[in-house]
């Protein structure tokens, strides 16, 4: 071997070097940084959105999912109805009319003239074949199956071009509700696996999705309703939300979710109320937690006028139940627990006297980055139970390892536990609650009793107001004889804005951000 | 040089699998992802589907047979995530890391000669106590707060770079960059200024410098080539690093490199893809083990002699 580098054979060779490693930086620039525009907004007609994460997939059927409804559902897919945000009532999407026309079955009557984004006409046949894939297919596992449908599988029929009859094996009054989250694809689409890009009618069709780096949509020429604000849309996905708080700052994007009240948005950053409630979920199988004294004092133990204005930064209002102001059931009469930390103190006093075991480890287990503040929130927690007597271990989880907590089945031997849940209530009736967190046979239950599922089973049947005040009582029942929760806040989320866009959050945002409401300013 | 290789490559394929194996194992140790991939209330049957469809319901020692016999066709499976082939996904990310750390490597070498020896011509001097107090704070300060306190500074007070992406051309690189060749450039400054020291102050220096040699021959043809070996072993190993997966600053910069996906993927318990992405790095890590051992040969006989005898 007689050979030596160049860096030490030639005298140039530094400025050789310099040059090759200019070379790689400009070829690398080339593959990885693609040198395309950093135009404005404005001169492209695009609009640029930051997300926390990138979508899985586009697949439709799983929509309920944060990632990727936000980016399919009314953009590029629709449902046939769609619920109001504001007003909580069902609109005509692609459907223009719907009706109860037996006990157990609904009709729609479809909108004609849709096309879907490959040319083909929308018929109720797509509409038999979307219903079949999202809820009666355990295959694909859609999630949407999951949030808003039981398990009785649904009898669909396409009884014309323009109408479908979907029947249920009970009377369903919520069904037309429980078919806005059904987002609707051509018949052609494949049960057997999930899609990535999919193909639906709505304003907008999938242009290109650099895996890793950006997804870009474009307006969708043939679409039967307004045409959008914004010619395109394009995705990108920050982890951090400081960066993407910096990119609206710094004009690189015109719409930033999930933002933290010191992401430093300053006041491009927009607070609203986002649907979710956090709330401390309490197994009381097990001591000190089966003793309602133990699960009164950590109520009383808990500050929520404190977290909310310490560190949630005023975003959010303290919880008395697990929806919030605006859910069909809602109870207003219901008031946030009081902080009374001398009480919480009488009340462990008193269970330990009559021989609980209250010095026995309870597990506070809560979701790493589940909500801004989250590990700060549950050190309060344990300090004050602390305090009151109780003695508390945090675990802070991942998403996986805490979802065997949160969802059944739970592991066995896993000793007192409490879980710090976060529920977004997107349907916008307390039934979508209580059935999964409520009832005992609830798949995210850890608490309750018969006569608690017997009230949830008769207000789930009415309707109207009867409905209303059914439900207040099942939120009134939880709080008053359970005390199961351990509510903590109705919270607020956190939207940036650029200059260039128009865009008003709602309580959807967070779950379905429709590119149609957004339009250039000026 | 052959004989050498060959047992190179040899005795680094215990570690590899050594390497695939444990992270198989350890990713079956955090259970059935079911619960991330089903819905809420899925069913015991639904369950029982899933875990049918992943092979999650075999024996663990036949689920290895068949991740091995899938790396051996090189099938690692399908993404849970995606849906796309964990191949696939693993590949496409990994070119963003190599380029990544293939630059900051190279900056880093050059720079730190550059810095190391000036440093080492006058010990305790000015530009060795400015240069060493930099490459102390270089090697302490974290990748994270170096990222923000840059994007705070250059791009949302100066205006110059983009806070992060890879959509602003060769502008897009600097940031990234800069985060990480700060800990490396000071790591190596350190090394090469310490062996340029004992280089320039041994009898093979002070008799070229006695046979008349100029000063930048002396530096640049025996002082620095004896000094190489060390930053060598060194840079060796912080390019180990850097190939791994810059994590930090593919997350924050949003830099879509293999790092990122390794971690997206423990997070979601994409197992295909996790093992897929470990064994593409794993084999580059010992692809570049055996590169530096080439470079000991080329740089010091009596190595060389060891390899060719």
């Amino acid at each position: 071997m007689t050979s030596f580098p160049l860096a030490l054979r030639t005298g140039r060779s530094p400025a050789a070097l310099s040059l090759a490693v200019l070379g790689l930086v400009a070829t690398a620039g080339c593959t990885v940084a693609n040198s395309s525009s950093n135009e404005s907004s404005a001169q492209t007609g695009t609009v640029r959105i930051v997300l926390p994460q990138e979508p899985p997939t586009l697949e439709p059927c799983e929509s309920t999912l944060t990632s990727t409804g936000v980016v399919v559902r009314s953009n590029i897919t629709e449902p046939l109805l769609e619920r109001n945000p504001t007003s909580g009532g069902l609109e005509p999407l692609l459907a223009t009319k719907w009706e109860q026309s037996a006990p157990n079955v609904w009709t729609f009557t479809l909108r004609q003239g849709v096309k879907f984004q490959d040319g083909s006409d929308f018929t109720a046949e797509d509409a038999v074949a979307s219903f079949d894939r999202a809820v009666n297919n355990s295959a694909l596992a859609c999630t949407v199956k999951g949030y808003v449908f039981d398990e009785d599988p649904l009898v669909l029929k396409a009884v014309d071009a323009t109408t479908l009859t979907v029947e249920t094996k009970q009377p369903d009054p919520l069904l037309p509700l429980r078919a806005s989250f059904v987002e609707i694809v051509p018949a052609e689409t494949s049960a057997k696996e999930k899609v990535r890009e999919p193909v639906g009618t709505g304003p907008y069709k999938v242009a290109k999705w650099d895996a890793g780096q950006k997804l870009t949509l474009e307006a969708f020429p043939g679409y039967w309703g307004d045409k959008p604000g914004f010619g395109r849309a394009e995705y990108q996905w920050r982890d951090e939300g400081s960066v993407r708080a910096a990119m609206i700052v710094n004009g690189e994007a015109d719409i930033a979710t999930n933002l933290g009240s010191d992401d430093g948005a300053g006041d491009k950053g927009i607070a609203y109320p986002n649907n979710e409630t956090t709330a401390l979920r309490i197994s009381t199988g097990e001591a000190p937690l089966n003793d309602i004294r133990i699960r009164e004092a950590i109520d009383l133990s808990v500050d929520r006028d404190g977290i909310v204005k310490t560190l949630f930064a005023n975003l959010g209002k303290p919880a008395s139940q697990l929806i919030g102001p605006g859910v069909v059931g809602y109870n207003d009469a219901l008031k946030p627990t009081p902080y009374d930390p001398h009480r919480a103190k009488q009340l462990v006093a008193e269970a330990k006297a009559a021989g609980v075991p209250v010095d026995k480890q309870i597990r506070l287990i809560a979701r790493t980055a589940q909500f801004p503040k989250i590990a700060e929130t549950v050190e309060l927690v344990q300090s004050a139970l602390a305090d009151a007597g109780l003695n508390v271990k945090i675990e802070m989880l991942d998403t996986s390892a805490q979802l065997k907590y949160q969802q059944k089945p739970y592991p066995p031997n896993a000793g007192p536990y409490m879980v710090l849940v976060q529920h977004g209530n997107q349907a916008g009736d307390a039934a979508f609650t209580v059935d999964q967190y409520y009832k005992t046979d609830g798949a995210q239950s850890a608490n309750g009793s018969v006569e608690l599922d017997n009230m949830i089973d008769k207000a789930g049947a009415l309707l109207d107001d009867a409905r209303q005040v059914a439900f207040a009582d099942v939120f009134k029942y939880q709080n008053e004889k359970i005390r199961g929760f351990v509510f903590i806040a109705n919270m607020s989320g956190v939207l940036g804005r650029g200059d260039k866009v128009d865009y008003h959050p709602d309580a959807a945002t967070g779950d379905e951000m429709r590119l149609s409401q957004m339009k250039p300013k000026g | 040089m052959l004989t050498f290789l060959r047992q190179r490559v040899l005795s680094s394929a215990v570690p590899l699998v050594v390497v695939v194996l444990g992270v198989f194992l350890m990713a079956r140790l955090t259970g059935n992802p079911a619960s991330l991939y089903l819905p809420e209330n899925a069913t015991q049957q639904m369950r029982d589907e899933f875990s049918r469809a992943h092979g999650f319901d075999k024996p663990l020692l036949a689920q290895m047979v068949d991740y091995f016999s899938g790396v051996i066709r090189l099938d690692f499976g399908q993404s849970l995530r995606t849906g796309e082939s964990a191949s696939t996904m693993a590949l496409r990310a990994y070119p963003a890391t190599l380029q990544l750390a293939t630059v900051t490597m190279v900056l880093a070498v050059l720079l730190a000669i550059v810095i190391g020896s000036w440093a080492a011509l006058n010990p305790n001097g000015v530009a060795d106590r400015v240069s060493s107090f930099m490459s102390m704070t270089a090697a302490s300060v974290p990748d994270f707060w170096l990222a923000i306190v840059g994007i705070w500074i250059f791009a949302l007070t100066l205006g110059m770079l983009p806070t992060s992406g890879v959509d602003a051309g060769a502008l897009s690189w600097v940031l990234p960059i800069l985060t990480l060749l700060i800990r490396p450039l000071g790591v190596l400054t350190q090394v090469v200024r310490g062996a340029m020291i004992s280089a320039l102050s041994a009898p093979y220096v002070k008799l070229a410098r006695s046979k008349g040699a100029d000063e930048y021959r002396v530096i640049s043809r025996h002082a620095l080539r004896n000094a190489s070996p060390p930053a060598l072993t060194v840079a060796g190993d912080l390019a180990v690093g850097l190939v791994n997966g810059a994590v930090v600053v593919e997350t924050i910069f949003g830099w879509p490199g293999i790092g990122k996906l390794m971690i997206d993927s423990i997070l979601e318990r994409d197992f295909a893809v996790l093992q897929a992405a470990v064994l593409l790095t794993a084999v580059t890590i010992f692809a570049l083990n055996i590169l530096i051992d080439i470079g000991y040969a080329l740089l010091d006989a009596r190595v060389r002699r060891k390899v060719t005898a």
